[in-house]
């Protein structure tokens, strides 16, 4: 059945009374924000996921695509934003193909939030998600318990506060997409540089009235991994071996075929 | 008669209570590490200092110059740390005056920090401390320290947040653990030899910098302390800021 | 108290150094805690829940504070004298603190102690033993006898019984009263005398291999042996033991030490001798 699965339920609190721990989902940390310009709307997101306090990923893939102009920013739980998004992203291609029209982005938030409200936050997603569409360029958030929020411009997760600072005091209503791409990048910044969860690349994706939405991967990449003083190259032979066993993965068996002796019919 | 029926998870034990209890402790992130080698000995430790996701400090350096060539620091709690190495060096301050101005040999400076972490056995400094400099024979000398005090000379410690990503790096690059001469059929291990100040300087950058890319707790800077015959030395290279 | 800060001061106008009379004073009594330090209490009405809370991985496997454990010492009596093997391993929850620990104190040279439990608990304590035994020395003019030693440190251990002291250890030794002597002693406050005794995490591993192969009659070559063998039993089977083997020997000239074994290199070498450890790949 579709859905989510609870037979581990009631296994699992019983378990963690035992004082065994309950496993830790790669999460929280991120920095995304979206911005508005006439015209059109920017979303940007770092790109590090944390699991604790360790680097799990150093560049990973926070803006999602719900329609080809519809585009959406993930914080909060990595698996639940990817599942989220996914089923999303499916039901508004069926949504569109049934009512024969391009997928508006308040559809796609309508559907958002009346899933994630269903799973009362458990569901740890939260999402900025914007788009173009017949009714022009759209900007709107969603958070895991499925209230919503309209803003010419937003941020979210952990360096939600760093990005803000920078939106409130670079954002005008007259952008030009160009100032929006940098005033975005440079709010992602703000959170990689001073929210410890957020750090590595930025990512972009700008969505213009009229245009095929444009995705940026690494628009950014203020954090190359600096070279190493050593060369840490052992010589063949460091490692002991303690037992060596090969195995074929194949079988190859060789026939020799002669073509002399075949019959050749020349008649036909 | 019974009116409302109880849902089946009413009766459900919450797994995690609420804590009302005194807690004086937090961690602040950051990691140190020291290795000793023939006639001198570094301590290293990134300049970060955190709380939470936030970074409360850039360029707070935690590895302190205490006096009589002798280097110290203790990391994790940084009020702890701070309160343990300013009792250490008014402590010594006293032993001056009332030996004057003798030199305080590590191996007794090493015994005297175990006092004040151990005065503590009941309520402990949050902190793994690590001291560096040379000992009698001028030979470099590290000492590590759990938070109460159980203590011990070795030739390299990483200590902090990031210890367990460095660790492994350094017996394997410092000590050779699981290194075996090429061609010996894993018979005969890596001969240990004394490190040069050059190439222990290059391990300690490595393993910062590699611990900056996968710690979100290690970053900034790294300052690090070398210790030789002629005194104590302060370098200091950048790290990634994210 | 500081000799120049003496000179300078009106002692009843000096907050510590009131103070630290007072806590003299107060100690005064107890010959044996004058050398040991005050130790401080946080401030709140349950001091030992909070230890607990805050350094007991077992009860708390996310407190922060962890305090190396783990390990596996053995010390028996036979025919040659006293035989005392330890492994090197420290851990602080899983983490591998240190591979390469002195679990044995001497702590004269007709005196060691072994090292079980809470490593600062059993390094200071054990330190202070030393100490305790050398005044001992200077007032009576002759060595404390084992009796003596372990019961001082027995006694010390439960002053502070309930507090959470962790420590397991024996104190072993050779007098001319007493002949080859091992008493064990433990933070609970027993003490017990005795032939044999392994103890820490990998003590029922070391336990069966020495059961079975202890004879009285052993020469000192093999009861050497016996020892290293045993704790190898353990770090082998106990996660929280490893490193390296310890080896001593006590007879009526005192301790011999018999060297570091690396239980890696030793390994090997025990599985080719005794064609044992089969199962093992190499």
């Amino acid at each position: 059945m579709a859905g989510l699965n609870f037979e581990n339920y009631q296994r699992n609190s019983y378990l963690s009374t035992k004082g065994f721990a309950t496993p830790r989902a790669t999460s929280t940390g991120t920095t995304i924000v979206g911005c508005k310009f006439p015209g059109g709307v920017v979303i940007a997101a770092d790109t590090r996921a944390t699991s604790g306090p360790i680097v799990a990923d150093k560049n990973c893939e926070k803006l999602h695509r719900l329609a080809p102009k519809i585009w959406c920013a993930g914080a909060g739980t990595a698996a639940d934003t990817e599942m989220v998004t996914q089923l999303i992203a499916s039901n508004l291609e069926l949504h569109a193909l049934s009512q024969n029209r391009e997928p508006r982005v308040i559809t796609a938030l309508t559907m958002l939030k009346q899933h994630l409200f269903k799973y009362q936050g458990h569901l740890g997603a939260y999402l900025i998600c914007a788009g173009v569409d017949p009714t022009g360029a759209h900007l709107l958030s969603v958070q895991a318990h499925g209230s919503t929020d309209i803003g010419k411009y937003q941020s979210l997760g952990s360096g939600s506060l760093a990005a803000m600072a920078v939106l409130e005091t670079n954002f005008r209503e007259d952008l030009t997409k160009e100032e929006a791409i940098k005033l975005c990048a440079d709010a992602i910044e703000a959170g990689i540089w001073n929210d410890l969860g957020s750090g590595s690349n930025v990512d972009v994706c700008v969505m213009e009235v009229g245009k095929d939405a444009e995705l940026y991967r690494n628009y950014l990449t203020p954090n190359v991994r600096s070279q190493k003083a050593r060369s840490y190259k052992f010589a063949p032979g460091t490692t002991a071996i303690l037992r060596e066993s090969v195995r074929d993965i194949l079988d190859v068996e060789e026939t020799v075929v002669s073509f002399d002796q075949m019959e050749v019919d020349t008649e036909a | 008669m019974q009116t409302t029926v109880a849902s089946e998870y009413s009766n459900e034990i919450h797994s995690v209570p609420i804590e009302h209890r005194f807690n004086p402790y937090s961690d602040n992130g950051g990691t140190v590490l020291g290795i000793a080698g023939e006639d001198f000995a570094v301590l290293a430790g990134d300049t970060r200092q955190v709380e939470g996701y936030s970074i409360q400090s850039r360029y707070e350096p935690k590895i302190f110059d205490v006096g009589d060539n002798i280097v110290m620091t203790a990391n994790g709690f940084a009020a702890d740390g701070v309160a343990l190495i300013d009792k250490f060096r008014q402590q010594l301050k006293w032993y001056k005056f009332d030996n004057f101005g003798g030199k305080l040999e590590i191996k007794s400076a090493a015994r005297y920090i175990q006092h004040l972490l151990y005065g503590k056995r009941f309520f402990p400094y949050y902190v793994s401390t690590l001291i560096a400099g040379l000992d009698e024979e001028g030979k470099g000398a590290v000492y590590s320290y759990d938070p109460v005090g159980s203590y011990e000379r070795e030739q390299c410690r990483a200590g902090g947040a990031a210890a367990s990503l460095i660790m492994p790096f350094l017996d394997n690059q410092v000590n050779f653990k699981n290194q075996f001469i090429p061609g010996t059929d894993g018979k005969e291990k890596k001969p240990l030899k004394y490190l040069t100040l050059e190439e222990v300087i290059e391990l300690v950058r490595d393993a910062f910098s590699s611990a900056t890319e996968r710690h979100i707790y290690v970053g900034d800077g790294l300052e690090i302390k070398i210790v030789t015959k002629d005194g104590v030395r302060t370098e200091y290279y950048p790290l990634k800021r994210d | 108290m500081n000799t120049i800060s003496q000179r300078f001061t009106h002692a009843n106008t000096n907050d510590v150094a009131n103070e630290i009379n007072t806590v003299h004073d107060s100690l005064s009594h107890k010959q044996t805690l004058e050398l040991a330090p005050s130790i401080s209490v946080p401030p709140i009405s349950q001091p030992t829940d909070f230890l607990r809370a805050h350094t007991d991985d077992a009860s708390n496997p996310d407190c922060k504070i962890k305090i190396a454990h783990g390990t596996t010492t053995l010390a028996f009596r036979f025919q040659g004298g006293i035989i005392v093997a330890v492994d090197s391993r420290a851990t602080a929850g899983n983490w591998i603190a240190s591979q390469t620990v002195n679990k044995v104190i001497r702590i004269n040279p007709f005196l060691l102690g072994t090292m079980a439990g809470g490593a600062a608990d059993c390094q200071y304590w054990e330190t202070w033993l030393g100490t305790q035994c050398r005044l001992h020395e200077l007032r009576e003019k002759e060595r404390i006898s084992v009796a003596a030693a372990s019961k001082i440190l027995s006694n010390l251990v439960y002053e502070y019984k309930g507090m959470g002291l962790s420590m397991g250890t024996m104190v072993c030794g050779h007098t001319k009263k007493e002949g080859p002597a091992i008493y064990y002693v433990d933070s609970d406050g027993t003490r017990l005398k005795g032939d044999l005794f392994c103890v820490g995490s990998g003590q029922t591993f070391a336990y069966g291999v020495l059961d079975s192969e202890y004879k009285w009659d052993l020469t000192v070559e093999e009861a050497l042996y016996l020892g290293k063998r045993s704790i190898l039993a353990a770090t082998h089977r106990d996660a929280y033991s490893g490193g390296s083997i310890n080896l001593y020997h006590i007879n009526e000239q005192g301790w011999t030490y018999h060297g570091n074994h690396n239980v890696g290199d030793v390994f090997w070498d025990i599985r080719d001798q005794e064609q044992s450890f089969v199962n093992v790949d190499g």
